[in-house]
């Protein structure tokens, strides 16, 4: 049993705290006490758990959520463009034919500069065509020749069908390119035939001009 | 049973600072600061020394709550903080708490003069304060916070025997002081 000293002590322990500290104190120890992160994070990450049911569940990290919710954003942006661009018929067309173009360097790699050189002096023909007004030079012919042109652009189109399918690609590509040469050819006729016409009609408006100026 | 009952009456506040909440810290702060304080004053005898003291040992124990176990009530969980970071305190200032000419255990002579009706809160609490550091320490940590010698002992590094001859010393040295006339005055 306690006695004396140690009695009266335990009996007014109470009466022994008389100090107290300033008021202000805890706002030196407030800045100092560790936030919601520091405490936490020293244990465990911020996690987002997911469950659908029993069967499946998986939780991840803040981290690893963020890096995968941009990655999704990524991926829809993408796949949006990508289907805006197919939707496209223009798109939709090069691609096309690129890859026949390919097809076609593998069977007769000679043809494609071939035939460049050709469509290019077929379009610059035709625009030449264009430039004259054959209405004004009384011709209606131009509408048989975009016939012929016409036939001879479907047969050329038959033919490089062909080229695909037959193993003499040599008498093929002869048959293709005699039908370019041919289209060139009506165009030239053609152009020929209008620039005689053109010089006519030239020769007819200077003529009576130099009358006039003859008569005064 | 009683420090079971303390516990779980702080356990949600506790449950909350562990959270980060510092609403239930201030809460714990304001729950034991005056305690925490009287604790620290006691063993560094110095009022703004006491403070720092009380600084420290909250930021401490904020710190650490993740590693404080339910096995002890949170107020002795926190006294030992306070105690540990007071002792360092006072050794700080004074390299020998327990003086070398006191650690042999001689026949300390009981208390000659114990007259309980005469004994006044106020007085002992003054006489304590008038004690060398480390009797001061010592007895107070025995007398007050309730702490055996064995526990003494550790917390201060010295043996259990010594523990108890400081302790009768500075019960004999508080005595001393009681008695002087100019104490009582």
């Amino acid at each position: 049993m306690k006695e004396g000293l140690e009695k009266f002590v335990s009996e007014h322990r109470d009466e022994f705290d008389v100090f107290e500290p300033r008021p202000e104190l805890w706002q030196k120890i407030c800045p100092h006490v560790p936030p919601i992160e520091q405490v936490k994070d020293k244990k465990e990450a911020k996690v987002i758990s997911f469950s659908f049911g029993e069967r499946a569940s998986f939780s991840a990290d803040m981290f690893f959520m963020r890096v995968a919710a941009a990655i999704i954003l990524l991926l829809g942006c993408g796949l949006t463009l990508f289907l805006m661009k197919q939707n496209t018929p223009e798109a939709a067309y090069t691609i096309a034919a690129t890859t026949e173009q390919a097809k076609l360097r593998k069977i007769a790699p000679e043809l494609v500069e071939v035939e460049a050189y050709y469509t290019s002096q077929i379009e610059e023909k035709k625009s030449q065509l264009t430039e004259y007004d054959l209405k004004v030079l009384g011709l209606d012919e131009q509408q048989d020749i975009d016939r012929e042109l016409a036939r001879l652009d479907s047969s050329y189109t038959q033919l490089k069908k062909q080229l695909y399918t037959t193993p003499n690609t040599d008498k093929v590509m002869g048959a293709m390119i005699q039908n370019l040469q041919i289209r060139i050819e009506v165009l030239n006729r053609q152009l020929e035939v209008l620039q005689r016409i053109e010089k006519l009609q030239k020769q007819r408006t200077t003529q009576p001009q130099k009358d006039e100026t003859s008569n005064v | 049973m009683e420090t079971l009952s303390y516990q779980d009456v702080n356990r949600h506040v506790i449950d909350r600072c562990r959270e980060g909440d510092n609403r239930a810290q201030y809460e714990l702060y304001k729950l034991y600061s005056k305690a925490m304080f009287n604790v620290s004053m006691r063993i560094t005898n110095d009022y703004a020394e006491a403070e720092d003291v009380l600084q420290e040992a909250f930021i401490s124990a904020f710190k650490n709550l993740h590693s404080y176990k339910a096995e002890a009530s949170f107020g002795s969980w926190l006294k030992k903080i306070v105690v540990n970071a007071a002792i360092n305190a006072v050794r700080k200032r004074k390299s020998e708490l327990v003086p070398l000419e006191e650690r042999t255990v001689g026949d300390v002579p009981d208390e000659v003069y114990e007259d309980e009706t005469e004994w006044q809160v106020e007085k002992v609490r003054r006489a304590i304060q008038k004690l060398p550091d480390g009797y001061r320490v010592v007895l107070s940590l025995y007398l007050l916070e309730g702490y055996d010698h064995a526990e003494i002992g550790e917390i201060m590094g010295i043996t259990e025997s010594t523990s108890k001859s400081q302790y009768s010393r500075a019960k004999k040295k508080l005595l001393e002081i009681m008695r002087e006339p100019q104490f009582a005055a």
